[in-house]
């Protein structure tokens, strides 16, 4: 058994002259802080990679800053689905007996720590270095062809995606630790900049500064114990060249996975946190994992499926699109959220009873894929 | 003009294009090297306005495709202008090693008046 005990996100936004050493200890500190631990109980911590720092040992180096005496530590690094992975990572060093409060931590100033063309150019990277990088491919080009082969096979419009920005941008407006609150008008997504056809600017998400941790323990440690009831993960491929043509094979995989190991079904779920890194990869997750018919998303989301007081809330601080985007720490505010959701502290922007809660992210271009199945048991 | 190199499996017949050692279908060793020959079908298409590094930006911006080769692979390939999903298009290696694709039947018309 394996339960989500700690929970911490910083504002994300800009966080001038502060690196990701010292971001990632905050919200270590104020996670320890929420599950009412001491350091001394945390004996295994899985650290985020940093692209503003790139470190061969970040586990160890935030062992050090946090000074911990572990068990296990590690980095972790599988691109968006790092915080994901690293979470069902740490319930398996639990179940395997390694390790009882595990410390999954990610952070980094990637918005103010590096110029935003070095900021794309690493990004850039995760393509093919020989095939696909030369023809002046772009991580959202590499989401443009699956978001252009994604309005193809389903018929939805680029109006139905934007209709998945407009709803982050909503939700972000409730939480104060937002980096984007200006309300947002599907015709603003549709009119601006084009980056790589069919995406738009704003169909895509920001780079922030900010950092976010959770914690993983053999027992619940407060008056909620939310456990992690199911997991499961896919690696179909690492470039989009060689992505399968079912453009949700990978997610479809996992998600069973964690269904299954959860004994529940997608429509027993109350709360999504989904990454939402461009509006085609929340599109595809949603359609994909059943929570909207093909190619309707968009619809759903504009007559409130996914909103706060609908039948199926989602990513409720804003999500990648408007609560921001510091890489690792990204999907771990998804899962912040959802904790707090699930505990019934989320203040105003609490929703009703959410007992079981799906959490997915991916990393690279559909690359990896990690989910798992949160519930509530007391 | 020279088509995209590939390998293949001379157990199964299985083609790809990222290289390997062994057949990623069957698991066999015995691979050769291929030459496409350059037919396939646009599987998805973009138009990149907003380039990776500034001095590869390019007014109108430029065009990257997915292409499913006959053979089987699917290859990344720039992409002539105004090319779309499902259109047959053929694939050349340019100078620097890097495969175009530009509708079928098209290359021949340029040949022709070059
Ligand atoms: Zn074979």
């Amino acid at each position: 058994m394996a339960y989500l005990s700690g929970i911490a996100v910083t504002a994300f936004g800009k966080h001038p002259g502060r690196g990701p050493v010292a971001l990632m200890e905050e919200a270590a500190l104020a996670a320890l802080a929420d599950a009412g631990l001491p350091r001394q109980a945390v004996d295994g911590l899985i650290a985020g990679y940093a692209t503003t720092y790139p470190h061969l040992m970040m586990g160890t180096v935030m062992a050090e800053r946090l000074s911990l005496r572990l068990r296990h530590a590690h980095q972790a690094q599988v691109g968006g689905a790092t915080g994901a992975a690293a979470i069902i990572l740490a319930r398996h060093l639990i179940a395997a007996g390694a390790c009882r409060h595990v410390l999954v931590v990610g952070g980094e100033n990637r918005l103010t720590g590096q110029s935003r063309d070095d900021a794309l150019k690493i990004l850039a990277g995760v393509g093919h270095p020989v095939h696909e990088v030369p023809l002046g491919a772009s991580i959202p080009a590499y989401y443009a062809l699956v978001a252009a082969r994604y309005l193809h096979e389903t018929g939805a419009s680029e109006a139905d995606l934007a209709e998945l920005a407009v709803l982050m941008r909503r939700h972000a407006a409730a939480h104060p630790g937002a980096q984007l609150t200006k309300p947002l008008t599907v015709a603003e997504v549709l009119a601006s900049k084009p980056i790589a056809t069919p995406l738009k600017f704003l169909d895509c998400c920001p780079i922030s500064d900010g950092a976010a941790a959770v914690i993983v323990s053999a027992e619940p440690t407060g008056a909620a114990a939310i456990r992690l009831a199911g997991w499961g993960e896919a690696h179909t491929h690492q470039h989009v060249s060689e992505m399968p043509d079912d453009l949700g094979l990978g997610a479809k995989i996992a998600a069973a996975q964690a269904f299954a190991t959860a004994g529940r079904q997608a429509e027993d779920m109350r709360l999504l946190g989904l990454y939402d890194s461009f509006t085609p990869t929340l599109a595809i997750f949603l359609e994909v994992l059943g929570f909207a018919k093909p190619g309707e998303a968009g619809a759903a989301a504009r007559e409130g499926r996914f909103s706060r007081d609908g039948a199926l809330p989602l990513n409720l601080h804003g999500g990648l699109m408007s609560y921001g985007h510091p890489g690792v720490a990204g999907f771990l505010a998804h899962v912040v959220e959802v904790v707090r959701q699930m505990r019934g502290a989320a203040g105003q922007r609490q929703v009703r009873d959410a007992p079981l809660a799906y959490c997915h992210a991916d990393g690279g271009v559909f690359s990896s894929h990690a989910g798992f199945v949160l519930e509530r048991v007391a | 003009m020279s088509g995209p190199m590939l390998q293949s499996c001379r157990t199964c017949r299985h083609g790809w294009q990222f290289q390997r050692a062994a057949c990623p279908a069957c698991g066999a060793q015995d691979i050769v090297a291929a030459e496409s020959g350059g037919g396939g079908t646009v599987w998805s298409v973009t138009t990149v306005l907003r380039a990776p590094l500034p001095e590869l930006d390019m007014p109108g911006g430029y065009g990257i495709a997915l292409v499913t080769l006959d053979e089987g692979p699917r290859i990344m390939c720039r992409s002539a202008p105004g090319l779309a999903i499902g259109e047959r298009v053929q694939v050349a290696v340019e100078a620097d090693g890097m495969p175009r694709a530009v509708p079928a039947g098209s290359e021949l018309e340029d040949a022709g008046s070059g």
